[in-house]
């Protein structure tokens, strides 16, 4: 078959190809990898394209479909899938976008790059970050930024901004990326495409480098909701590996076509009210929330009073759990080590000066400064204590209703540069943040364009914790409203393959 | 704005933190941190009088011990695949003790 563009389709579509044996995986992989070499110049979403491995698995899906068993691999089977490059996969270098980790190989694969790999998927490549997801931005990845697609002089958002990106440039139907903070959601929004933060303890953590260890999940980038629901049926579950993994009976696929008639929806007036919030992003919101009650959901306000306490509560927790976190790059087991010093504290004080970029020396320094003896005090332990609260406010606020839909980001994309104060960077995340803090799950959705901008906006839908498809379920109604996310006009109608 | 760290504790805070800032970043550094911690100010200003804390957001978990039957692990040649030095199947580093140096 002529030259199609395959990271351009959905995962659904790939796969109803495939059965009908319109294409083979092997001209899927094939496809998705000249569409990467012919567009992501322009995008810099990969820092890797694993071609081999893409192929090797696309070749045991073409066996499957021989021998009639592709039913039998997974939710994924024949989907190209990235990965953002905190995640390890034996074969490839897992840099978190740092200078640090700029030669690290990948020992052992991540369990929810593994259970995608299981399920079928042929696995594209590393895509691209802020330096250990510190940021919102991707603009501190040691390796260059990433382009948003809308807009090349616009950022695709961060820290998961090259698996945003590579959805929203249709180079690859699916990504996974992780969330500490806003990191999934807040780049679906400013690249107009799916991302799902899903309920701390959904998907296992192991082998994915960590920043925020009570705060870090995984989750998937996708352009519709089913192909978000089939990443998630094949990530979700219970990982010996990962203590705070949770099992789960969950089929995301199972409700998408459920609908919101009946549904509670909570909207919560503080965040439709906050200063920063832009009016285009409060404009399309609002008619997100008419448009479901059109569909027969009931709108509720409910109150997170002390959700403004969670930027704050974030900024401590996320530093001092990073502090931690990044003592471990040593200079001595693995990553950068700066040559030539005769004593070992030299060593490490020039390694990891040289290793670790402005932000990440910055979090570091600044957690170690919050758990001194004297500041715990004062920072950490009522931090610990905001999240009760926090916790508390979502607990009343799933009491009256079954879902929260409120902004993602504050604004759209913003341009290049133009953010440069790092407390101005934090605020971002204002409408993410909460939910990290209180474990729960949220999901971005694109509710159309800005009317100021003409930059994808995207709608947050919260659920109560392991609730999670009644997010997907959501979106869908979202979806089927809205229409399903295009990909970026400068990469559509197979542009991406030229 | 707020002087929480002087240039002398940011200083301090490098030296046991292992990065070793130039003079020159000191004066950044200290700056940006006392922004930052400046931003974190509402946390010191919450009624938490008798709020327990959440130290984590998955309630109800004690340790989870598995059995203790021995599994594969890393080889010794896996585990150094990505030492920066090594040698005799060791990793390498600088002399602790003064004497000696780098090889």
């Amino acid at each position: 078959m002529a030259q199609q563009a395959f990271g351009a389709m959905s995962a659904v579509q790939i796969q109803e190809g495939l059965k009908a044996k319109d294409f083979s995986a092997a001209e899927v992989a094939r496809g998705a990898l000249d569409g990467i070499a012919a567009a992501d110049g322009q995008v810099h979403s990969f820092l890797q394209v694993t071609e081999d491995l893409a192929l090797e698995a696309a070749a045991r899906v073409d066996d499957a479909l021989a021998a009639g068993t592709f039913d039998e691999l997974g939710p994924l089977a024949g989907v190209p899938v990235g990965f953002k490059d905190n995640m390890n996969l034996v074969g490839t270098r897992t840099t978190c976008s740092s200078r640090m980790l700029a030669g690290y190989e990948s020992p052992y694969t991540a369990t929810c790059v593994q259970r995608c790999l299981d399920a079928g998927a042929l696995p594209m490549g590393k895509l691209n970050m802020d330096e250990f997801a510190f940021g919102s931005s991707t603009e501190t990845s040691a390796f260059g930024p990433t382009r948003n697609p809308w807009d090349l002089g616009r950022v695709p958002g961060g820290s998961s901004g090259g698996s945003a990106a590579a959805v929203a440039a249709g180079l690859v139907p699916v990504t996974l990326g992780s969330d500490t903070g806003g990191s999934i959601r807040q780049p679906a929004s400013f690249c107009g495409v799916v991302g799902v933060k899903p309920t701390y303890g959904m998907v296992s953590r192991y082998g994915v480098v960590a920043f925020g260890s009570s705060l870090d999940q995984v989750g998937p980038f996708s352009r519709t909701v089913a192909d978000a629901a089939l990443a998630m049926n094949a990530i979700a579950g219970r990982d010996p590996l990962d203590c705070t993994s949770q099992p789960n009976g969950l089929d995301f696929t199972a409700s998408l076509e459920a609908g919101v008639e009946g549904m509670r929806i909570g909207i919560v007036p503080e965040f439709m009210d906050a200063p920063g919030l832009t009016p285009e992003v409060r404009e399309r919101i609002q008619e997100a929330a008419a448009k479901l009650e059109a569909e027969g959901a009931q709108l509720v306000d409910v109150s997170l009073p002390n959700a403004k306490a969670a930027m704050s509560a974030y900024y401590v927790l996320g530093p001092c759990e990073a502090f931690s976190n990044l003592a471990r790059f040593d200079s001595v087991r693995y990553g950068y080590c700066d040559p030539g010093h005769k004593d070992l504290n030299a060593q490490y004080d020039a390694s990891r000066a040289a290793g670790f970029g402005e932000e990440a020396r910055r979090r570091i320094m600044l957690g170690s400064y919050l758990l001194s003896a004297g500041v715990y005090e004062k920072y950490y332990y009522p931090a610990q204590q905001v999240r009760t609260l926090i916790t508390q406010d979502y607990t009343r606020a799933f009491e009256q209703v079954d879902c929260i839909l409120t902004p993602v980001a504050p604004r759209t994309a913003f341009e290049f540069g133009e953010i440069g104060d790092p407390t101005e960077m934090y605020l971002s995340d204002m409408f993410t943040i909460s939910i990290n803090i209180a474990g729960n799950g949220g999901m971005s959705v694109p509710v159309g364009l800005g009317s100021d901008t003409g930059l994808p906006i995207g709608a947050q839908v919260i659920a109560p914790a392991f609730q999670d498809d009644r997010m997907t379920r959501v979106a869908a109604a979202l979806e089927r409203i809205y229409g399903q996310a295009s990909v970026a006009p400068g990469f559509a109608d197979g542009k991406a393959g030229e | 704005m707020t002087q929480h760290l002087t240039e002398s504790d940011v200083r301090g805070i490098a030296e046991y933190t292992r990065i070793g800032l130039s003079p020159g970043e000191v004066g950044r550094m200290t700056a940006d941190l006392n922004s930052i911690i400046d931003s974190l100010a509402p946390i010191t200003e919450y009624d938490l009088e008798g709020v327990e804390p959440t130290f984590h957001p998955i309630g109800g978990l004690s340790n989870v011990m598995r059995d203790d039957e021995p599994v594969p692990g890393f080889t010794q040649e896996e585990a150094l695949s990505n030492a920066p030095k090594q040698e005799d199947g060791c990793f390498l580093i600088p002399s602790i003790l003064g004497e000696g140096g780098d090889r």
